[in-house]
């Protein structure tokens, strides 16, 4: 369990994140979930994590806030925007801003699966 | 720009950002398109105004310094040709009188004058000079002793008259005169006459031979010199009396207007006589203790100028008329173009506008993908756990308990997409309306019970009525306006942490039924108030709210033709304020 990939998903929607959390934890994957922007920064000065889920739509500090914050933070987690279905604009602005990838929601679990383990590997191919 | 009618934050907005906010809205189009044309008819007022002064003023300043100097140079001429005239006649008088003195003084020295003439010689004296000139109308010779002792004519009594007293031969004997002319008197047949003598010396003593003329003969030669009909001529005594007059001025006797001084030569001088302003030509005759006065009524003078100033007063009124005409169709034009203009970048606002309304429409499809797609997620994500629980590979717990609480989070959120397009469907549905006239005051009752017992339990909310027992109703679907009380107090509750107090008030504002509802709640912060009309836009976070409760509150109270105005101090409260038009006018009120 040493390298398995740690993921942070942030997002407001409880059972959403929550389910995420257990399934990516079933598949191996060390994941943790945070229910705001705020909170997520908060746990990323305490933990590192290789790879980030950010849902673009939060309340308080949306997606895009919190992206800019972690670019500055911890520059080496690669993250992956969660956009609703016609914010793609906001998954563009994303990658813009130094995102990863984007994906819509809602996705199957093998697709977000597969970003995470890109991501991973572009992480640690930099790092 | 939003389809969402900003104006229902008015109070917060300072009034010019207000105004000059431009929204698609059939009223505030039709506002806006009356503002527009009552600045386009003040400017074409304005216009039409100040042109015609700027060209009037100068016109009328022209006008009255040509008609100043016109009638100066008019008064200059009739001055001038009053005094050619004086002179001439002046002239003619003198010729006249001393053509009858020279009569006289040829009969005096003729050859065989005889010093003590009888009465038939007397009587050819007379003829003799009424042959010369028949204004003569009698004749007498005087003695040195002042006597008359020869007289012909009609008054035979005054042979033998002393005349030793009267003026005129004083004044012959005594200035040492060789001839005088007496003023006129009304002599012994009660006519005009006047006396001319003349003196001779005839071996020591001095004989004056007089005769009595006939003024009119003066007033003839005065009438024939006379060009044009407005001219009057008289002649005047040193103490102003008229010696000869047109009949119609004056009688012999009368004073004349004026005492003209002593002058040479022919002067003017001007005065009101019968109210009318009279130009008087003035000159002192030499052969006779007269005035020549030449009257002319000044308005007759200046009658050339009548007509010279009626054709520029007409022709000026006639051409500023048609330059009035002119500037006024040529601004309409101007101001007419100008509001097509005007009008057309209206109507591009317009489709602007509207084009934008279409821009909300995606934007509102767009939140509503967004908010469908959240509870999707969340259905697939947790059918995906399902899955998983039945993948020995993964070695989840798939006991019956953790598998219907998968199943319930599944039903909660296909619940929470079931709300959210219900809403959608109230909030697009064209409503056929079942209007009834509501009770304000009942309905907001009816909403705070139904409240207490469900969304209020589990906070200390205190809810206080001041409701106004005298409102009109207000024809509408009652339930809609239970709605936008209803969502409008939820958030007020939402609003308020653990405890506090919302304040209900109905009353009259404006002609308009005011429903206030004020909460102690933590406010709302100045940039989200601008958003909270907006469908979608929520700080509940979560699947708290949908962001819709109060865009369509708005959305309600819009189709009845009112405002929802929103006051909010952050930490403080927030308080709305829905007006409502009273459109329902009971008979028995």
């Amino acid at each position: 369990m040493d390298n398995a990939i740690r993921v942070l998903i942030v997002d407001d929607e409880d059972d959403f994140r929550e389910t995420i959390v257990k399934r990516l934890n079933a598949r191996k994957l060390q994941a943790e979930g945070a229910n705001s922007g705020i909170k997520a920064l908060e746990v990323l000065k305490q933990k590192e994590f290789d790879v980030m889920v950010l849902d673009v739509k939060m309340p308080e500090m949306d997606g895009i806030e919190t992206l800019r914050h972690v670019k500055k933070m911890s520059p080496e987690v690669e993250v992956i925007m969660l956009t609703g279905h016609a914010s793609v604009e906001f998954g563009l602005k994303g990658m813009q801003l130094g995102a990863f990838d984007y994906i819509m929601k809602p996705a199957p679990i093998n697709e977000l699966l597969d970003t995470i383990g890109q991501a991973y590997n572009k992480k640690r191919g930099t790092a | 720009m939003r389809v969402w009618d900003m104006r229902l934050l008015q109070d917060d907005l300072p009034a010019e950002k207000r105004r000059s906010e431009h929204l698609y809205d059939y009223a505030d189009s039709e506002e806006n398109r009356r503002r527009v044309n009552q600045h386009f008819d003040k400017l074409q007022r304005g216009l039409i105004i100040g042109l015609i002064i700027g060209f009037l003023l100068p016109n009328a300043l022209l006008a009255a310094y040509f008609h100043y100097q016109f009638t100066h140079t008019l008064r200059s001429s009739a001055i001038l040709n009053l005094q050619t005239v004086a002179d001439n006649q002046k002239n003619s008088l003198d010729l006249y009188l001393r053509e009858r003195i020279g009569n006289l003084y040829n009969l005096l020295l003729s050859p065989g004058f005889a010093l003590a003439p009888t009465k038939a010689a007397m009587n050819d004296y007379l003829r003799i000079l009424t042959n010369f000139h028949d204004g003569f109308i009698d004749v007498g010779l005087i003695n040195p002793k002042g006597v008359q002792i020869g007289y012909a004519g009609a008054s035979p009594e005054l042979l033998g008259k002393d005349y030793s007293d009267t003026p005129w031969l004083q004044q012959l004997l005594k200035e040492d005169k060789h001839h005088i002319v007496s003023d006129s008197y009304l002599g012994s047949r009660q006519n005009a006459e006047f006396t001319m003598a003349v003196r001779h010396t005839f071996a020591g003593k001095v004989y004056v031979l007089r005769a009595t003329l006939d003024p009119d003969k003066l007033y003839m030669l005065l009438r024939s010199t006379v060009h044009g009909g407005s001219v009057e001529s008289a002649l005047v005594n040193a103490n102003g009396q008229y010696q000869v007059v047109d009949p119609k001025t004056g009688n012999a006797t009368d004073r004349g207007p004026f005492v003209p001084p002593l002058t040479q030569s022919v002067a003017i001088h001007e005065q009101d006589i019968d109210e009318t302003s009279t130009l008087i030509a003035y000159t002192w005759l030499k052969e006779a203790p007269w005035a020549l006065l030449v009257t002319q009524p000044l308005s007759v003078a200046q009658s050339g100028m009548h007509q010279a100033r009626l054709i520029l007063t007409v022709s000026l009124i006639s051409i500023s008329l048609l330059f009035c005409i002119i500037i006024f169709f040529t601004i309409r034009k101007l101001t007419n173009d100008a509001r097509r203009m005007a009008d057309k970048g209206r109507q591009l606002q317009e489709m602007l506008a509207h084009a934008s309304k279409l821009a909300s429409i995606g934007e509102l499809a767009a939140g509503v993908a967004h908010e469908i797609n959240n509870p999707l997620a969340i259905i697939m994500a947790t059918s995906g756990v399902i899955r998983d629980m039945f993948n020995p590979a993964f070695d989840l717990d798939n006991s019956t308990e953790a598998l219907y609480k998968e199943l319930t989070v599944i039903d909660n959120a296909a619940t929470r997409a079931k709300g959210i397009t219900k809403k959608l469907q109230e909030m697009g549905k064209t409503r056929m309306p079942q209007t009834e006239p509501c009770e304000i005051n009942t309905q907001v009752e009816t909403v705070v019970n139904r409240l207490k017992k469900v969304e209020f339990k589990g906070k200390a909310i205190e809810v206080e009525l001041a409701l106004s027992p005298d409102l009109p109703p207000i024809l509408a679907e009652c339930e809609r306006l239970r709605q936008v009380f209803n969502n409008i107090l939820v958030n007020a509750a939402d609003a308020i942490q653990d405890k506090g107090v919302i304040t209900i008030t109905t009353g009259i504002q404006d002609g308009m039924v005011a429903i206030t509802i004020a909460d102690t709640g933590r406010g709302i912060p100045q940039k989200n108030l601008e958003r909270i009309f907006h469908p979608f836009f929520t700080t509940k976070g979560g699947s708290l709210g949908t962001g819709l409760g109060l865009s369509i509150a708005a959305s309600i109270v819009k189709h009845l033709g009112g405002v929802i105005k929103v006051n909010s101090v952050v930490g403080k409260g927030s308080t709305f304020t829905i007006l409502l038009p009273t459109n329902f006018y009971c008979p028995l009120h």
